[in-house]
């Protein structure tokens, strides 16, 4: 599995490189009127991921219905849906958020009806702050399971990052953790509207890697491995530690955003600069 | 509204009395004799306009809140009490039951998770969940069906426009007892870490003495939780106050216990003292879960 995987992952990794420059520079308004371009992956006979537009689906097949992290953009439900549809005639039972952004809960209006929508507390409470459709019915503030037919998956909140209801999904007989976008991309975004800190990030991520597990589904981006989430938390180290020492020497807005851009690969007009460098600055000079 | 409250309470004092004695007494594997004494009867009470308990059958209250996207239940009683159930909500709404929050794991509790998870979601705590898994309720059926849905701290439902939230505040009764909070009717359903009766402490099931007030003064100390009336586990509705004199007796308890056990006195010492002093029968629930695990843990 592990070398069709690579192969599948290096002929994938541009159009995937290409999706998450999209999201971090795309803000969600104006996408309404996309067309959905996803693609089915299979990792294990009962775990498919389906990436392509907003962050990465995960889809766990039960014999008595199916677990998804994740829904996309609105405009994907269909394609979601029949993505599914092409692997298993179990109905979607459960959907699991990782986070409340709009790129992950997009489709959540879609699967209320029938499905139970399970987010952390805080997650909620940003889709509700921010008038988003299809709030979940169920939160957690630690950790959710989901036991369905024989199987079992993991709902962890293990501190600030991205947003401050990030939620891991760990998938323990497949020994894969989905981490939404705690992992996601080259560099953080950090949603400080949300509630997210880089000061935190990597804490939340050593937590996560206590768990046991070989394969990740990053919130966006190819399918990695546990040393990938390590190299990843280590470049977010990396970037906390580089910009608090240009705070301490007095470096300028912009001689700062240039190391970043130039560095770290945040795109001038994009998404990790409108929400997450002042709040960054901000953050690092205390 | 209270007035009518309080009498209907004292009219169902003593059949609630009578079943929770049924309840600690007679392991339900063994209860094909009591079964011919008359039942306790189901009473519908009114707490609010959308929340009301269910009690009788010798088992643990429900709760059923009502909401205009559907009914969240606290508790569903034995597997044979599913009819009568559905029958007294009925009476009070057209609403389907879309939530059950199991306050913990024992089949007078739990047991309906047969009939009930097919129509709703049932949420418990991950060890309520695994105590079920693992059949650690020595007299419960064999057919016991787990919450598919856990948490191990805290959830939170939505419906309707509505909120309840469960939570965990530590070991007691067993070591999964959920608490389940309706902040809108400053309403608190304590599970059976409450009852009209002295503690029944499952040690099989990773119950504790010494956690027991513990847990309720992490409970009454919350200042996230903010109410007036408790839904006990069995027994009437009751008020805060009535839970602080739980708790103080439950410590009381405990002290006469730990003081006689520290003199040397043997179990058979102590099932005297608790025959004498708080009705616990010879053979009863108290006396198989409770008293071996008291005598190691008050030691």
């Amino acid at each position: 599995m592990s070398r069709t995987l690579i192969v599948r992952l290096s002929a994938t990794f541009l159009a995937l490189g290409c999706a998450w420059v999209a999201y971090t520079q795309a803000p969600q308004g104006k996408q309404q009127a996309k067309q959905a371009s996803n693609k089915l992956n299979k990792i294990t006979d009962d775990l498919y991921e389906i990436e392509g537009d907003g962050g990465n689906v995960a889809v766990y097949i039960t014999n008595e219905g199916v677990i998804v992290v994740d829904d996309k953009f609105e405009y994907d439900f269909n394609d979601i849906m029949a993505k599914i549809k092409s692997v298993t005639a179990q109905p979607v039972k459960y959907v699991l958020n990782t986070h409340h952004h709009g790129d992950h809960t997009g489709s959540n209006e879609h699967f209320l009806p029938t499905a139970e929508i399970i987010s952390t507390a805080n997650a909620r409470k940003n889709m509700i702050d921010g008038k988003q459709p299809g709030a979940p019915r169920v939160v957690f503030t630690d950790e959710t399971d989901v036991f369905l037919g024989g199987k079992q998956v993991q709902m962890r909140y293990f501190g600030r990052g991205h947003t401050n209801g990030d939620a891991m999904v760990y998938f323990p007989a497949l020994r894969l953790l989905h981490t939404g976008d705690l992992v996601a991309g080259n560099s953080p975004l950090i949603d400080y509207g949300g509630g997210g800190s880089l000061k935190e990030w990597a804490a939340t991520l050593d937590a996560a890697m206590k768990l046991d597990f070989d394969t990740m589904i990053p919130g966006h981006g190819p399918v990695g491995k546990k040393a990938d989430m390590l190299t990843y938390r280590n470049n977010v180290e990396k970037l906390r530690t580089e910009v608090t020492g240009m705070i301490r020497q007095n470096k300028s807005r912009d001689e700062i955003a240039k190391v970043v851009e130039d560095k770290y690969g945040w795109a001038p007009t994009g998404l990790q600069f409108q929400r997450g460098f002042d709040g960054m600055l901000a953050e690092l000079k205390r | 509204m209270k007035r009518t409250l309080s009498v209907r309470l004292f009219a169902g004092l003593l059949a609630l009395t009578g079943a929770w004695v049924a309840y600690t007494q007679t392991p339900q594997g063994k209860q094909a004799p009591a079964q011919t004494k008359a039942p306790a009867p189901f009473n519908l009470i009114k707490i609010a306009d959308d929340l009301y308990v269910i009690d009788g059958g010798g088992a643990g209250n429900v709760a059923v809140y009502i909401t205009n996207e559907g009914v969240i239940m606290v508790d569903d009683k034995f597997e044979q009490h599913f009819d009568e159930i559905m029958a007294n909500i009925k009476k009070v709404t057209s609403q389907p039951v879309k939530y059950i929050l199991s306050t913990h794991y024992h089949a007078d509790h739990s047991g309906g998770n047969t009939r009930w998870s097919s129509i709703a979601e049932i949420i418990s705590t991950r060890n309520a969940h695994d105590g079920i898994v693992q059949h650690k309720q020595s007299n419960a059926p064999d057919n016991m069906i787990p919450a598919r849905v856990t948490f191990t701290q805290e959830t939170d439902l939505f419906l309707g426009g509505k909120e309840v939230r469960a939570k965990y505040y530590g070991r007691g009764h067993t070591n999964g007892d959920a608490f389940v909070y309706f902040p809108a009717l400053k309403v608190l359903h304590t599970g059976d870490m409450f009852t009209s009766a002295t503690p029944l402490i499952d040690y099989p099931g990773g119950g504790s003495l010494v956690e027991w007030t513990k847990t309720l003064d992490s409970v009454m100390s919350d200042k996230t939780l903010d109410f007036d009336t408790v839904i006990p586990g069995h027994g009437p509705v009751s008020k805060k106050a009535d839970l602080l004199t739980y708790r103080n007796k439950a410590a009381d308890m405990r002290t006469r216990v730990q003081t006689l056990i520290r003199q040397g006195k043997n179990q058979d010492d102590v099932a005297k003292f608790m025959t004498a002093e708080y009705s616990w029968q010879p053979g009863s629930l108290n006396m198989q879960w409770s008293l071996p695990g008291m005598m190691t843990e008050l030691k």
